[in-house]
This record gives C-alpha cells, structure tokens and sequence, in this order.
C-alpha cells in the first residue's frame, strides 16, 4: 500500500483540476472493478457488484488545496488566491509546483517594518510567485491566468508514519482503492466515489450519491491529530489510535445508526478505534446525506498532523486498521 | 437591447414580478414554452433541430435593495440589506418603497455633526428612510413592515458608456433577450433562464436543476471590474473595454474546465475580444447549477460592470456587445461546442 | 384525552433530544400523535412523519423541529474531567455553573461545570469572556463519571418552572413548535382539512436541517408551513419588536410565498387569529430557507412562536401563543 500512497499523494490534482488522480486510480484499479463512470461535475464513480441488492458508498475527495494564478505583473511575477482553505504561511519561501513550471513563493515588503507586518498578517495579497520569467509575455506562455498550482512536495516513510502533502484526502482515496483490491466477492455493492471540488464547497459530493442511490455513504478523509506540542486542547485523536469514528464536526453529524454499527464491527473483529469531535472543519458526509430523500452518512477519519500544510503526517497502522474496520463494515455493518 | 426599460424596473430580490411581467410580454410570442415555477423563475425553451443536449442559458432578474423593517414613532422607516449593500452607498438617496411611494435616506447635515461624527463610519442603524410622514400612524397608512424598498436611478448612455443601476443582472437579462432576437434555432435543446433571489444565496437558480435536468449551464452576470485609480492594475478584477469576462473560478467553485476551455476557443476563433476574470472572489448560480440533482457542467461569462451592488453602475457597449455575439456564436457551433 | 398546552410542553421540554439524538422526543410525540392521524412513519435520517388524508388534492407539510441545542464530550482530562463541544450555536456564558447531564454508555452521569470562586479569580479571569476551550465539567460527583467517553451528549439538567403563567426550561426552542403541531393535530378532528397534510417532526434543525429537507424532497409537497420560534420582547435595533402574548408572527420576505402567505393572512384575520408580521430581508435561519427549495420548489410560509433567552436553559413562552398557533394551523389546512 506504501507505493500506491506514495503516487497518489504526490499526484497534481488542484481542486477542478483532478484528472491525474482519476487517472491513477483507475489504473490502479483495473481489474478490480465491474464499470466505472464520470457524472458531470467530473466525479469518478466506479463499483463493485454484491449480491444482496445493498449499497454501501465509500467516498474520499480528489483534489487538494492550492493556488490559482490571477494576475501577472509586467516583470512576469504572478499573483495568486487560494484554491481552499490554504494557509498563506506554508507557502513563505516554499515552491509552488504547476503543470509547466515551478515557482516560488514570496512575500512584499518595502521597508523594515512593512515587512515585519505583512509576515505577521500573512496574505496571498501580499506576497507573489517568482517563476524567473523576464517579462508577463514569457511568463504568459508558461503560465497562463487560470493555472493551479500545488505544494511542490515529496513522500517519504519514517517508520510506520508516512509523510507527504495532501494526505488530505489521498489516503482516504488509497483505502478505498485498497478495499476494492482486497474484497474478491462483495456481499453488498461497494461504490467507490472519488470526488472532485471538496475543498471549495463540496461541489462534487453534492451530487455523486444522486445516481446510484446508496444505503449508506462513509466518507473517508482526514481529521486533526492532536499529540504534538501545544495542538488543539480539546481532541483527543492521535496517531496509532485506530480509524477514528467521527460523531460530529462544523458540517454534519455522523448518522449515529451508522456510528454504531461501525463500533460494533470493530469491537467483533478486534479492530483499534478511537472516537472523534472535531471542533472545525468538515467532510463530505454533509453534503452526501441530503442527497435525494436523504442517505445516513458518517465519516470514518485518519488522524493526521499538520493538516493543509506540505507535510500532512498519519500512521500506516492506523491506515490499514481502517482498510480493515471498512472491509468489515462493508461486509456485515449495512 | 433592453437596459433602458429593464434597469428601471423595480425588482429587488424576492420582489421580481415587474422585471419578470416585463420580458415575458416581450419573448412570449418567440418562443416555443414559457412557464413560471413555484419560486417566480421565468423559464423559456426552444426545442433545438438535433436535440442531444439540454442547454439552460441563465441571467437573474433580481437587484439588490432593502426591506423596511420597522415604522419609528415619528414616522420614519428603518429599514435592512436585501443582497450585499454598503452602507457608504446608502446615504442621501431617492428611493422607491413598493414600487409607488417615494422616499429619502438622509443624513445629519455636517454643520450640525461634532469631528468625532464626521471622521466615525457609517453604520445603518443610523439611517431612515423619510417619506414625509410625521407619525407612525401616517406612514402606516402608505407603507408596511415587509415592502421592498429599491433605488430610483434612471438610464443613461453616452460616449460607449451605459450607467443605471442594477447591471448587475439586468445586462444578463438583456443579453439573453437579444438572444432570443437573434437567433431561431439551435442544434440543442435551449433553456432561458430568468432566475429570482440570486442576491440572497443563489435561490431561484436551486430548483430549475430538477425542472430541466441540464446538461450544461452556462450563466451570464454582470460582475465586478475594479478598475479605478483606488485598486493596483494587478488587483483588478476585469477592466472595462475588453470584452466579456470569461471565469475560471469563483467563490465555491471551479468552472468545467471543459465547458470553459470551449468557451475561449470560440471567441478566438470569431476573435471577439474576451477576458478572464482574475479575481475569485463572488459567487453566481453556476455553482448552484454543478451541486444541485445530478449536477451540470456550469460556467460564466459576465459583461465587467463598474460599482456593482450600488445605486449607480456602468458598463461599457461594447463589451455588452462582444458578450451577445460570443453567446451567439457558442450556440451556432451546436454539437460540437463543449464536446 | 384532552391535552393540555401547559402539560404538554412540560413534557417535551423535559425529555433530552439534542440534534442527530431526538429518538427520546420523538417517541413521545409519535405515541401523542397517533391517535389524531391515519399513519406515521420515520424516514431514513431520524425524521417523523404524521400524515391526515384531506377531502381534496395536493399536499402540505407543516414542520416543526424536535431537536435542541446541546454538547458532546470531546476530551477526557485526567482527575475526572471533561470538555465539551456545541451541539448548535450556544453562547459559552450560559453553561457557567449549571449541572448537566451527560448520557454514557452505563446511563447518565452528573457533572457540574465548573467555575473558579471570585476568591481565586485573578483579574484576567474576569474581564475575559472564556470559551469552550476554557470550561470544563466536574464529573467527579457522579458514580458513573469515570464511564463518560469522547462523543458521549451531554444537556443541561434543568426541569421546566411555570412564571405566571408562562413556561420556563430549556428545549422551548423548538418543543413549543412541536406542542403547536400536536394540538393542531387534535383540532382537526373537528375540521377537515382539504390537502393531505404531513405533520413532519424534522431532525438536526440546529445544525444541518438535514431533517426537514430530506422529507420535503421525499413528499414533493406543494406547500409548507414551517413552524419555529423568534425572539421576543428584545430590542434589536431596525426591526419591529416581536412580543410574547400577541400571537405567532408571520414572515414575510423572499423565503416567504407571496401567494400562501396571502391566504394565510387572510384565514387569520377573518377568524380573529391573533398574529404579528416579521420581516426577513434574506434567509430566516429556519428550516424553512431549504424546504423552499427543495426539489421543483415548494411554496413556504412560516410562523414563528415568540421567544425569550433563545439557546439558554430559561427559554420562556406563552402558552396562549402556543394555542394560538395551534388554531392558525389548522384553520390553514381549509386553504384550497
């Protein structure tokens, strides 16, 4: 599982731009799936047949955060806005990968003190891409307006933590893919959703489930990791605790049928868990579960550390507990 | 074109009836359907001469304005936002409660205002609305609690330059009307679309994905340009004069890149005069549209409109021009546009 | 089997059903609500449904939420304490030395939340409005408080008080609506109604509205009356004050069908319905802003029952306003 991790983190897909990763994971999965589909908003949908007429929807989204070229001054520096919730500071002297080039990213400051201010109240407004082009026509033709760019940024292993940019949600895309792998026959349908445009609004799991119609939908993504210094003093989710059963956070709540039945099967089979409230943020759970006459949802996370940042850092124990808990889950829990 | 007429109609969000009475007298003997659905959309087909696809062109009808709120004791109105306005582009106007009765936003005559006032922000619970009603009960018999309130500016076009109020969407209107003048038939099946509530959270445009099932939205604004001497060039978000804005992204949303890439291939190749948008910030229905049912292939091409969300707005003729013939020319390309 | 409208709020005031945990409440109902209509039935995300037959065509659907704002254990910190999280939007300030009651897997611990005494406060504590990241609950007086888990929900333990005649607890917010449906429901035994009407006891109001939106794509209702509550006798500055004891306010603005809502108004005035009229420049922040657009569009008005202290443990309502509300229900259901 390590080398499809690898190449799915560290594949180009900016939100809107997600056709690496499609591709990928379709290659991955040849011969794993009956049929495959694109909706269209762009989702890749694929799946598995079972025999006893239940749907069960596992999603992870595609795309990761970035930035989109928005102006190009006459000395060919770019200007930039966020494509999700980027944090301006991660990009401070760091690389920003497009498809054509690669650009550096830094911040304005005419004196001392303008400086001082502007690294303190960070802003894509104030700070600019550096492509070493001469001019706005060369940089033009390399970089267009409209271009999305990404953390320019690598994988590796130390131990059993696996760091990389985009965790956020490729590791939920390579435990689907790995589910697909390893459940020869189904009992019920398992639908792969892998969706696009999660990080700007949740575009892509507005519509995915509206064709298929599952029974149940589990969204797999990431949520924080809190056992580093000083990390947010009221999780209580961490690295090497299991799959984390999420009961709510800023956008939904987890279907609490669901969340039992989940419990239950980790129980049975001995499988670690760890139960999780985060205080932010969101999933796809929220926008699957309205979907049509309304789906029960939840979402099964991966703790991870630093998320949003080039360097999103989770346990591959955990990672393939929850492979596991949803193999299981997809078996016996619908 | 119609921006004289449609611009000074009232039709604050919520409140569209004049705006929708007005260009469905003026496209119903044009087209093959037209109906109104429960929200107040007003939505025209023609059946195209292939009928693969189903293609809803959309522009909405609704503008920013107020709502009054409350009738104070000495007959004045308070009033809130319907949509995003600033309260620095309140102060000192006319404006028109319920499409009849006339009123003014004053302010505190700055001989009478202490330093402290002049130099402090406005904020809105400071402003009325007077209607020269000297109690409650006199004002209660003209107006209630729930009118619309809406600007009074009137239409203006001289030098390439149109000014109004209410560009924002009313030139989306427009173009779609001129459309509809235009041109007859289509390969695929087309949709206008004449959307209320935009301004309040993208509202008309959520139900009209279950009524067509769309296969590709194509949404026209009246958006933001920015380009005055308060904003560096490199902050601007489209300047006036070249061409219509053709967007990438926007608030909630990546546009198709499919649908998008088309978009510019077919003004390059009529070279039309065209745009990005280099600003994400805003939103419009198309993001509505790609969410909603089983989602739809949306994107935007909007005519840059200065000082939107504003009493006074101006747009630039040719622009507004180039955005009718570059629509006109992406529905003669039929089948093959957005393959 | 008369209900009675102090009784009956009483009651679903007293029960706990925080968002995505309203199966408590809603049993109640649905053994209150049987009797009165032709079936009931749940859909798949925890709603309630109550559903009357009428004598001619079309549906309409009249929504109240069953839930209430609440907490959940997010984090267990050693000696027996616990930090918590918002089920809704809740202000920190009004959990400050409240007990609660905190549902684990053995049954429910106490817990108080706890406040350092103004002995021990150094200035920085009071001049500080804390937050959820500064509370904590004591769980230390609980025999089951070392069963308490992350994710375990967790209300304030409060029973409702009568204040001259008016009523006083936690949950009004939207129980009062529910009561409203209910004897509405019972006074349609002596009125028939002409659409099929769906009672919906919606869930998850306070956080995603999942609940009433799922069931209005579910019904394809042509209208909908939303029933919730505002906020009463409190100034807030340009708009109209909304009082407790004259009746439900009805909304109007862009969330609000013009057509319905004129029928509405009519039907109350010519049967002395006493009412207010509240204006909602945009969304009304009910459930009534998803249900309009759900699916092809469905025409929505909405009555709202005034409130104090909305989100607090001592929400207070008129019961009169509860009844009265009831009365508009029904005389709506004649609407052709």
């Amino acid at each position: 599982m390590i080398d499809l991790i690898r190449k799915l983190t560290e594949a180009y897909g900016p939100s809107g731009r997600e056709e690496e990763v499609h591709n990928l994971i379709l290659q991955e999965l040849e011969g794993h799936v009956d049929g495959y589909k694109f909706d269209n908003v762009g989702n890749l949908l694929v799946w598995k047949a079972g025999t006893t007429g239940k749907k069960v929807l596992f999603d992870a989204h595609a795309d990761e955060i970035g930035l989109v070229v928005t102006n190009i001054d006459e000395r060919g520096f770019l200007r930039v806005e966020s494509v999700g919730g980027v944090p301006p500071h991660s990009y401070v002297g760091h690389r920003v990968r497009f498809p054509n080039a690669i650009g550096v990213v830094y911040v304005e400051g005419e004196t001392e003190e303008e400086r001082k201010k502007n690294f303190t109240n960070l802003n894509l407004d104030n700070m600019f891409v550096d492509i070493g082009a001469r001019n706005r026509d060369e940089a033009m033709k390399v970089v267009p307006i409209g271009s999305f760019g990404i953390y320019d940024s690598h994988f590796f292993k130390n131990g059993d933590l696996l760091i990389s940019k985009s965790m956020d949600d490729r590791i939920g895309c390579a435990i689907i893919v790995e589910i697909l792998r390893r459940v020869k026959k189904p009992r019920n349908t398992i639908i792969g959703s892998f969706t696009v445009q999660e990080e700007v609004g949740l575009i892509g799991a507005s519509v995915a489930a509206y064709s298929l119609v599952p029974d149940v939908c589990v969204a797999v993504d990431v949520t924080d990791s809190s056992d580093y210094p000083k990390s947010f003093k009221r999780h209580s989710m961490a690295l090497g605790k299991g799959p984390a059963i999420k009961i709510k956070d800023r956008a939904s709540i987890s279907n609490r049928g669901v969340v039992e039945k989940l419990i239950e099967v980790a129980e049975q089979e001995k499988i670690p868990y760890q139960m999780e409230v985060l205080t932010f943020g969101g999933t796809n759970a929220a926008a699957l579960q309205r979907t049509r006459a309304g789906i029960p949802s939840a979402t099964v996370s991966i703790a991870t550390r630093y998320v949003h940042s080039p360097s999103e850092i989770v346990s591959l124990e955990d990672v393939e507990n929850t492979v596991e808990l949803l193999i299981n889950y997809a078996g016996k829990g619908v | 074109m119609y921006l004289k007429e449609l611009t000074e109609l009232d039709g604050v969000s919520g409140n569209e009836q004049q705006v929708r009475e007005f260009i469905s007298d003026k496209i119903k003997d044009k087209v093959d359907e037209l109906k109104v659905d429960v929200l107040g959309n007003l939505i025209a087909y023609r059946k195209g001469t292939k009928g693969g696809r189903k293609i809803v062109l959309a522009a909405h009808m609704d503008e920013v304005g107020f709502m009054v709120t409350n009738i104070e004791d000495d007959g004045t109105l308070a009033f809130a936002p319907v949509g995003g306005v600033e309260t620095q582009v309140m102060v000192g106007k006319i404006v028109r409660i319920n499409g009849q009765t006339l009123g003014a936003i004053g302010y505190k005559a700055i001989h009478i205002q202490d330093k402290e006032q002049i130099l402090k922000p406005l904020s809105i619970d400071q402003l009325r609305v007077y209607i020269g009603a000297k109690s409650k009960e006199e004002a209660a018999r003209q107006v209630k609690i729930g009118d619309y309130v809406a600007f009074t500016t009137t239409f203006d076009q001289e030098n390439n330059r149109l000014t109004g109020k209410a560009f924002d969407d009313r030139a989306g209107c427009s173009v779609l009307m001129d459309i509809i003048d235009k041109i007859d038939r289509y390969e695929d099946d087309v949709y206008f679309a004449f959307l209320v509530q935009e301004e309040v959270g993208l509202r008309g445009s959520a139900v009209v994905v279950e009524q067509i099932h769309p296969d590709i939205a194509i949404v026209i604004e009246g958006t933001t340009a920015g380009d005055d001497p308060e904003l560096p060039e490199y902050q601007w978000a489209t300047h006036l004069g070249d061409g219509p804005a053709i967007t990438f992204m926007h608030r909630g949303y990546v546009v198709n890149k499919r649908v998008y890439e088309s978009i510019i291939e077919v003004a390059e190749k009529y070279s039309i005069a065209h745009q990005a948008k280099r600003r994400t910030a805003g939103g419009t229905d198309a993001a509505r549209f790609a969410r909603t049912g089983a989602g739809t292939a949306a994107a935007v091409v909007s005519v840059p409109s200065r000082y939107i969300h504003s009493p006074v707005s101006m747009i630039d003729l040719n622009d507004y021009n180039n955005t009718v013939l570059l629509l006109q020319k992406i529905l003669e390309q039929g089948e093959a546009f957005a393959r | 089997m008369k209900l009675d409208v102090k009784e009956l709020i009483k009651e679903l005031s007293s029960l706990d059903g925080p968002s995505g945990y309203e199966k408590a409440v809603l049993e109640l109902i649905e053994k209150k609500i049987e009797p009165l209509v032709d079936r009931v039935w749940y859909n798949k995300v925890g709603t309630l449904i109550a559903e009357k037959k009428g004598t001619g065509s079309g549906r309409l659907g009249i929504f109240a939420h069953a839930d209430e704002v609440g907490y959940v254990v997010t984090k267990l910190e050693k000696g027996l304490f616990a930090r918590l999280e918002t089920i809704g939007g809740v202000d920190p300030k009004v959990i400050f030395a409240q007990r609660v009651k905190i549902y684990t897997a053995k049954g429910i611990a106490k817990g108080i939340v706890g406040v350092l005494p103004p002995h021990l406060q150094k200035e920085e504590h009071r001049s500080k409005v804390p937050s959820f990241d500064k509370i904590f609950v004591d769980l230390s007086c609980s025999e089951l408080g070392e069963y308490v888990s992350v994710g375990d929900i967790c209300v304030v333990d409060v029973k409702p008080v009568e204040l001259n005649g008016k009523l006083c607890g936690k949950a009004m917010d939207n129980r009062a609506g529910c009561a409203s449906l209910i004897l509405a429901a019972q006074l349609l035994r002596n009125i028939r109604n002409y659409q099929d009407v769906y009672f919906v006891f919606s869930s998850q109001e306070e956080v995603t509205g999942l609940g009433a939106v799922s069931i209005a794509y579910e019904l394809r209702l042509d209208r909908a009356i939303v029933v919730d509550v505002t906020h009463g006798d409190v100034k807030i500055p340009q708009f109209v004050q909304i009082k407790t004891g004259e009746g439900p306010a009805l909304c109007v603005g862009p969330v609000i069908d013009k057509e319905f809502y004129s029928k509405l108004y009519q039907t109350a005035q010519r049967n002395n319905v006493k009412i207010q009229i509240e204006p909602a420049p945009g969304r009304s922040g009910t459930d009534t802003d998803e249900v309009q657009l759900s699916g092809t569009g469905v025409r929505t008005t909405l009555v709202s029952i005034p409130l104090m202290y909305m989100h607090t443990p001592v929400e207070v309502v008129d019961p009169r306003d509860v009844e009265e509300t009831a009365r508009l229900l029904a005389l709506a259901t004649t609407i052709e």
